[in-house]
């Protein structure tokens, strides 16, 4: 409910630990793969997802409807996440969640850009980050990107934003104004983050993320050898790269390759690097860190069963599992065999 | 409570720890402070279960007054104090 007072990991922790019991395994995803859009939306109706495909089926249809009621159901379960902790605990889940801030933020940023219409943003909104109703409509009537920089002057992205927005004033494009968003969330992400066990455990999960997400982002740069400054995408926090190593490895994939498997996660990595220095393929590397990240979520959730970590396992097992019904249904949209969506979904 | 609170003040105070029936009245009080403590934990987790799924009421009950035991095995001092 709010950051006051004792945290409850005890309740918290028996209802996600209940919940990931229902999230779909092998078995299901497999049955899943070899359906049609409209047959896996009968599916998730009857596991789990009825009350968001009832109250978005008579507007939307096939793998529009799978993907809004997946987004809506993932909103409603983390936005429950939130309700029920307190104390500690709702600050290191709400770190996590913002993301999901970033990510409504930047759509409207660019919904605005684009001139689209409030409805159709609306939609593309995960509302499971801390923003409230308020703040969300606020944002959906902003007519400019000057208002929505207004809207948000008392959160985290207030003056990470309005420095942005000169530059985009200056340049016309939105990538300053996204990199903004993205540094605040990533900043908030570890900054003061205690000690105990269980939170040094979450903090080195983080850590892992933000390094993932530089080596991917360096990898691309690298390969589209396009003349970006590699530092600007920089995110702090991780362990793996710095500013100055991320400027000289970017340049070329080789070294930057060489140095990630010489890495604390060369074990988990390393097919997946043999890969990329024999193919062109960025996806396997992609896949990799995605597995990785999850299978550490996994054991995440085991070592300190009363406190943070279990209720992040679950966050990230229920990401994944949106993540993954949504590539089954675009996958069947796009005719794609069942062996090749197989291949794209991440289960450990 | 209260009064106990008071009682215990004043078995304290006057060094009365030497009568076996007040200490092994504390080492109860003591069990039960502890078996409270455990219960908060359990009731929460418990009520949590059951609300994802209320077929868990039963194991959920069972499992919240588990601790419960400790009391009652820290009543058998009592006994033991009041034979000796």
């Amino acid at each position: 409910m709010s950051a006051a007072g004792r945290s409850n990991p005890e309740y918290v922790v028996a209802r996600v630990r209940a919940r990931r019991g229902r999230l779909y395994g092998d078995e299901q995803y497999r049955k899943l793969v070899r359906m049609g859009p409209s047959e896996i939306a009968r599916f998730i109706e009857e596991s789990g997802y009825e009350a968001e495909i009832n109250a978005l089926g008579s507007r939307h249809s096939g793998v529009d409807l799978i993907e809004y009621a997946l987004n809506r159901n993932l909103a409603k379960q983390f936005d429950a996440i939130l309700d029920w902790s307190e104390g500690r605990l709702y600050d290191l889940i709400a770190r996590y969640l913002r993301k999901f801030d970033a990510w409504n933020v930047k759509t409207v940023i660019r919904g605005v850009y684009t001139d689209t219409d409030a409805d159709d943003i609306e939609v593309d909104l995960i509302r499971a980050g801390e923003f409230d109703d308020r703040r969300i409509r606020r944002l959906l009537e902003a007519d400019s990107i000057d208002a929505i920089v207004e809207v948000l002057e008392d959160t985290i992205y207030g003056d990470p934003l309005r420095e942005a927005y000169a530059e985009y004033e200056e340049t016309g494009v939105l990538v300053p104004l996204e990199n903004a968003v993205d540094m605040a969330f990533y900043e908030r992400l570890l900054s003061g983050l205690g000690g105990d066990a269980p939170t040094r455990q979450y903090r080195r999960f983080l850590e892992a993320e933000v390094d993932f997400r530089n080596a991917t982002n360096a990898l691309r740069l690298a390969r589209s050898g396009a003349d970006l400054d590699p530092a600007e995408y920089f995110i702090e926090g991780g362990t793996l790269l710095t500013r100055d190593t991320l400027a000289r490895l970017a340049r070329s994939v080789d070294e930057l390759v060489e140095h990630i498997g010489e890495s604390e996660y060369a074990d988990d990595l390393g097919p997946a690097l043999r890969d990329l220095e024999e193919s062109d393929s960025l996806i396997e590397f992609e896949h990799a860190a995605d597995t990785a990240l999850l299978a550490y979520g996994d054991r995440l959730g085991v070592v300190h069963p009363v406190s943070v970590t279990p209720v992040i396992s679950y966050i990230l097992a229920k990401e994944r599992e949106v993540e993954n019904i949504r590539a089954i249904a675009r996958g069947t949209e796009a005719g794609l065999s069942a062996d090749e969506i197989e291949s794209e979904l991440v289960i450990t | 409570m209260l009064e106990l609170t008071h009682e215990l003040g004043n078995v304290v105070l006057t060094g009365a720890f030497t009568d076996p029936l007040a200490a092994a009245a504390l080492a109860t009080g003591l069990a039960a402070l502890g078996a409270g403590y455990a219960e908060g934990g359990i009731g929460a987790a418990a009520v949590g279960a059951m609300a994802e799924d209320e077929d868990l009421f039963v194991n959920g009950l069972i499992l919240t007054v588990l601790p419960e035991t400790l009391v009652i095995l820290a009543l058998v001092v009592v006994f033991i104090a009041q034979s000796a």
